[in-house]
């Protein structure tokens, strides 16, 4: 990635920088990087993957991301529009012919989704679930608690949000191991591993029982987000099972990875800052909140996302035209020092934390209330049960690429040992499957608004 | 002081909320925020201020109607 300096071609791509967020350097020069981009070009033309703008700046960031009527997410797979090519830049070959769910379309088949999904994944339809998060994350904790030492990713991190999800959807708790692996595995895995035939064999297996899951769910109905989404009009029509098939697709790999991540850097960080993680157990009533929003912003787990413009325009200075497509980097603005100072220091309680980490404008994630829950659950146990664990930063793994996901594969920790509070997981699991069944705790907010009850 | 939600940018980030739940009610449905009442009271001033310069959207404003 370098600068360029005299201008060449359209005068309107004059502010030039190659980037590629796939490269291996970027994870580590990320700082750099963004520094250089927001000061000298904070929308800029890069050569990089057939040419496409990125935007780096705050300011610019907020006003492009929110101007709905001159972006669109489209992914038109079958060449039925305009060919547009959805959120992925690069093209994501293995995406081909496979549209991102309502994340790769537009208004008014978009709205209409999350209409359907809004009842189950709001602020007030999230909070009956606590009991059930605080029982699997309980459940987590029992499996290492004895023996003082955990993987955060593989035994918990990784656990909470593929259960819960699942619980969400109306899938068989016990099925989590079918998704969970591919969900991860998909993104950290490079296109030329020769790790990458056994993941593709994972996430067919995991669309296989998808599919499964929504045959079923048409023939014996049963509460949650697939039920939603097989009685979905959209536009007043019943999609087909393919399109379906993505949107659960996009639920699953929108839930699993970037919680986990948001998870596994804030508990990293807060081992290495043992000073400030007593403060954060002591103070939780009030910085509990804050804490989560500055690890959403300083580690963004989910670092951008494409657009492709749909009409001539002038935005923030740059003139687009129809076609253009354009990266929206949601971490860098994240570090915008107009907005936030000090924006390379992880401050607990920052004030004015106006963090783009789940989007702008329509396509807010819609799942956002889901990952900050989870997120939370998971911490205050591990504060609770295990307050002195120490990282071992030799056993640490992130991702090589942090190009899709910022994540991590293995974050190992040591503690003092503590005493098993209940069942193991997988009597925890068949539990909590009976509360589920019996209390349909996947009801949307609007059928049941109590809690959780779960029997201890 | 008196403050608003403008509904058509407010996209739901709950921000507001969390910092002053006081004064913000979220939609159980879609997490869209309103105001309890317009007229802020005097000690929640300091909140809803934060919670305006938190907005993601910038969808609150705080109006000094003296
Ligand atoms: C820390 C965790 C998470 C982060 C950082 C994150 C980030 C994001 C971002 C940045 C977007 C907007 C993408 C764009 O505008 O192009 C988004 C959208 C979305 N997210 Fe999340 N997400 C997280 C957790 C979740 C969870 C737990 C779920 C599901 C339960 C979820 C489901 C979705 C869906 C379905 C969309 C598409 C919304 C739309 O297009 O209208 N996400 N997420
Ligand atoms: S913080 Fe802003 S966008 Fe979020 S709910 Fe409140 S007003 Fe709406």
């Amino acid at each position: 990635m370098s600068a360029q300096g005299a201008p060449q071609g359209e005068e309107r791509k004059r502010n030039r920088y190659d980037f590629d967020r796939h490269a291996p350097g970027y994870r580590e020069r990320f700082v750099e990087i963004t520094e250089e981009m927001q000061s000298r070009c904070p929308v800029a033309w890069s050569e990089t993957h057939g040419g496409h703008w990125v935007v780096s700046g705050n300011r610019e960031l907020f006003e492009i991301a929110r101007s709905a009527e001159y972006l669109s997410n489209d992914h038109d797979v079958k060449g039925e529009r305009r060919g547009y090519q959805g959120i992925n830049i690069p093209y994501a070959k293995r995406g081909k012919g496979m549209r991102g769910g309502f994340l790769e379309m537009d208004p008014p088949e978009q709205r209409h989704y999350r209409q359907a999904l809004n009842p189950y994944l709001s602020p007030a339809a999230i909070q009956r679930w606590i009991p059930f998060l605080d029982e699997v994350a309980r459940a987590c904790i029992d499996e290492k608690i004895e023996q003082g030492s955990i993987d955060f990713i593989d035994d918990l991190a990784n656990v909470v949000p593929a259960v819960f999800t699942l619980a969400m959807m109306g899938i068989p708790l016990r099925n989590w191991t079918i998704y969970n692996e591919p969900a991860h595995a998909g993104v950290y895995t490079r296109p030329d591993s020769p790790e990458m035939p056994r993941v593709i064999e994972m996430h067919i297996a995991m669309m296989r029982d998808l599919a499964g899951q929504l045959a079923d769910v048409r023939k014996n109905p049963r509460p949650g987000l697939v039920d939603a989404l097989v009685h979905a009009e959209i536009n007043g029509q019943t999609p087909p099972d393919d399109e379906l098939l993505g949107v659960l697709a996009l639920l699953i790999g929108g839930g699993f990875d970037t919680t986990t991540a948001l998870t596994a850097h804030a508990l990293e960080w807060l081992s290495e800052n043992p000073g400030e993680r007593d403060r954060l157990s002591r103070e939780r009533d009030t910085l509990l909140d804050s804490a989560t929003e500055e690890f959403l912003r300083f580690y963004t787990p989910a670092p951008g996302d494409g657009r492709t413009i749909s009409a001539d325009c002038e935005l923030a200075g740059t003139e687009f035209k129809e076609g253009d497509r354009v990266w929206l980097s949601w971490a860098m603005a994240n570090r915008d020092p107009s907005v936030f100072p000090e924006p390379h220091t992880v401050d607990l309680d920052r004030k004015g934390n106006r963090h783009n980490s789940f989007g702008l404008g329509i396509h807010r994630c819609i799942g956002s209330n889901v990952a900050r829950t989870a997120f939370k659950r998971m911490l205050l146990q591990v504060l609770d049960r295990m307050p002195d664990y120490r990282c071992d930063p030799e056993g640490t793994v992130h991702y090589e690429t942090i190009g899709v996901i910022q994540g991590m594969r293995q974050l190992p920790a040591t503690f003092t040992p503590g005493k098993r509070l209940g069942p193991g997981l997988d009597e925890t699991l068949e539990i909590l499957q009976k509360v589920c069944d019996e209390q349909r705790l996947a009801e949307p907010v609007t059928v049941r608004t109590t809690r959780a009850d779960i029997p201890r | 002081m008196k403050v608003y939600v403008d509904p058509e940018r407010c996209q739901g980030h709950t921000l507001c909320a969390m910092i002053a739940p006081k004064v913000f009610q979220l939609d159980d449905v879609d997490g869209h925020s309103s105001p309890i009442s317009e007229d802020v009271p005097a000690d929640q001033e300091e909140l809803v201020a934060e919670a305006v310069r938190s907005c993601p959207e910038r969808a609150i404003s705080l109006i000094d109607e003296h």
